[in-house]
């Protein structure tokens, strides 16, 4: 996977790179409108993040530009602007998922894989790690071969830690992930434990290894 | 007592009328009735000078029973004589009325023949009285006609005279600082009113200025703090991936962890706050109250199971509101987010929707909260507590905004909030 980051904040620039180069994704950073426009008119990439306010001007020229010159790349806006106008104008202009500041860098990273398996693997909805498959369409998971019956949160936990695999994801990452809009109306994180419990069980019942690791305090890791 | 500004002028007025009618009317009285006696006085005299002159020197003492017979009102009598004219009052028995009479007397000592003899002369002073009493009933009549008219031109004239002012006071009232239109006030003839209306609409102008200034402040500062909060989540994030870890250090990175939650919370509800008092992107639709709020239990049951409470749901009728539905869902989230977070263990929240009325009410181990600061910013009733001391803030700003209203009950250990539509 290889992504383009354009973003003007150089720490939150590295902290992106940091994580996503390490699961995987080719990740380059420009932070103005100009590299950013040579970028794309240049290279192909599978997804683009992209910060609305950058220092030669506005993240959406960038949108434009990918339009005119016929771009199918999938952009992602990353942005401290959350008012409906600029939602609405992003979306307008071709961006596929606008992500508010600040964010969780695991919730970046399923975000950009999402978009990717819908862009690029249209055909292919199958998400596979060892012997568990996910059908993405249907939503339904099996363990070698025989089904698994989880709850639509179990499996939007099962996914956001596959997705973040060999990362640890701390409580309060899975929880807004899993809350969505209603992330600022948690009043604790505590009932992260009981679905992360819920989900081993279940896997474990169906002959999977237990891949869910619990790091002490910190929060659980996907780890092989 | 409150009076209004008129109706003060105008009791001024009328007690000075009716101290002047309670002077004026004695003196007026004593003054006539003493210019009428001096009348009557001088004309007793002139009456007894023309007789002195034309009738006395040629009149004898036989003529004296004649005289008296054909002159009743001015008899001659043989009484004991006085040295000197006198003037007085008394009362007599008038023969042609029957009934007694005010009279005013002369007595004057004469010489008939060499004889003193006693001259009396009495004037009717009944037309006085009725004149008097004419004279007291056009006085009246006089001062009643003075006040109503003052009353009537007073009324006219203030009411035309102090319109401009509570026009004034009118616009002060319906002024508030966060909402549109700003206040106008039209020019008056009168120079006070329009150095009022100046300095008011100044006054206003000001703080309406400084208003904006100071949310413009907070909105900037909330928008600024994102980007740092940004990074510091991020880098967070990282820290939380190292292998080299201790257990010491990682309580402190969770530490500081919920403490970046709480602060990104915080600034949310900040911009929030300052997005409802910019009024802007508030499209209004249609939409069930009971969809929404089924919706938000659903959520929160999640969370009230891990802390043993019940969410009751005593929704039994529905509501259409016409409202921005993004900012009645963070409304009514917020109030069940504070129904929990206040919540005991195995305690319960009850949702009801009856009336075109939601109340949240929850058990608590807090007793009654003090009224007066509740929607306050930052206020806690309880310093230990989690929350971020916006939340019922925000609930407020909601609730104005539609001109919704809300309110605070407590009773049977369980606090209500109320939501009227």
């Amino acid at each position: 996977m290889k992504i383009l980051l354009i973003e003007d904040e150089q720490e939150l620039s590295l902290s992106i790179l940091q994580y996503l180069n390490g699961n995987g994704v080719l990740c380059e950073a420009v932070n103005n409108v100009l590299e950013a426009l040579e970028k794309i008119t240049m290279y192909q990439y599978d997804c683009i993040l992209l910060d609305l306010s950058l220092p030669d001007g506005d993240g959406f020229e960038i949108l434009k530009a990918l339009k005119t010159q016929g771009k199918e790349e999938g952009v992602i806006i990353i942005s401290a602007k959350s008012s409906l106008d600029t939602r609405i104008e992003g979306f307008n202009l071709g961006a596929d998922d606008f992500l508010v500041k600040p964010f969780h860098l695991s919730e970046l990273l399923v975000r950009i894989q999402a978009l990717i398996r819908r862009k690029q693997f249209s055909g292919n909805t199958n998400l596979i790690f060892n012997e568990i498959e996910i059908n993405l369409l249907s939503k339904s998971i099996t363990i070698n071969q025989s089904k698994v019956d989880l709850t639509k949160t179990e499996l939007d936990l099962l996914l956001f830690l596959i997705g973040n695999k060999n990362k640890v994801l701390s409580k309060g990452a899975i929880a807004e992930h899993l809350s969505g809009d209603m992330a600022d109306m948690l009043e604790n994180h505590d009932f992260v434990y009981a679905h992360i419990k819920n989900l081993k069980r279940k896997l474990k019942q169906s002959g999977s290894e237990d891949y869910i690791k619990t790091i002490y305090g910190l929060g659980y890791k996907f780890q092989e | 007592m409150r009076k209004k500004l008129l109706h003060k002028t105008q009791q001024i007025y009328i007690i000075y009328s009716i101290i002047t009618f309670l002077i004026i009317s004695p003196i007026f009285y004593f003054t006539t009735e003493k210019l009428y006696l001096d009348d009557t006085d001088e004309t007793l005299m002139l009456n007894k000078e023309r007789f002195e002159k034309q009738i006395l020197p040629g009149f004898k003492i036989k003529d004296i029973s004649t005289w008296n017979t054909y002159n009743p009102e001015n008899l001659i009598l043989d009484k004991i004589p006085i040295k000197k004219d006198s003037i007085f009052s008394t009362i007599d028995f008038s023969e042609l009325e029957q009934e007694d009479e005010p009279y005013r007397m002369l007595f004057s000592p004469i010489k008939i023949e060499g004889q003193p003899y006693l001259y009396t002369e009495k004037i009717n002073l009944v037309e006085a009285e009725d004149l008097l009493f004419s004279i007291a009933i056009l006085f009246i009549t006089l001062i009643i006609l003075l006040m109503i008219g003052v009353f009537i031109i007073t009324n006219r004239i203030s009411k035309k005279i102090w319109k401009p002012f509570y026009e004034l006071i009118h616009q002060i009232e319906e002024f508030e600082i966060d909402k549109d239109p700003k206040p106008h006030f039209k020019t008056t003839t009168i120079e006070e009113f329009n150095r009022l209306n100046e300095a008011v609409e100044k006054l206003m102008r000001k703080n309406i200025k400084i208003y904006n200034n100071q949310r413009e402040f907070i909105d900037n500062a909330a928008h600024e703090l994102q980007t740092p909060l940004a990074i510091f989540r991020s880098k967070i994030d990282l820290l939380i991936q190292r292998d080299d870890l201790t257990h010491g250090q990682a309580a402190i990175v969770v530490t500081i962890n919920e403490n970046i939650d709480r602060l990104i919370k915080l600034n949310k509800n900040l911009l929030i706050l300052s997005k409802i008092d910019r009024n802007i992107e508030l499209e209004v639709e249609k939409f069930s109250l009971k969809l929404l709020l089924e919706k938000q239990i659903e959520f929160f049951s999640g969370q009230a199971n891990t802390k043993q409470i019940q969410i009751k749901n005593r929704i039994s009728d529905d509501v259409i509101v016409n409202a921005n539905k993004n900012l009645t869902e963070i409304l009514f989230s917020n109030l069940l987010l504070n129904a929990m977070k206040y919540n005991v263990k195995n305690g319960t929240v009850i949702i009801e929707l009856d009336n075109g009325k939601v109340s949240v009410s929850n058990t608590s181990d807090q007793t009654k909260i003090p009224k007066d600061k509740l929607f306050n910013r930052f206020s806690k009733s309880n310093q230990n507590q989690q929350g971020n001391g916006l939340g019922l803030a925000i609930v407020k700003k909601i609730v104005d905004q539609n001109n919704w209203e809300i309110t605070y009950n407590y009773s049977k250990n369980r606090h209500f909030f109320t939501v009227t539509f």
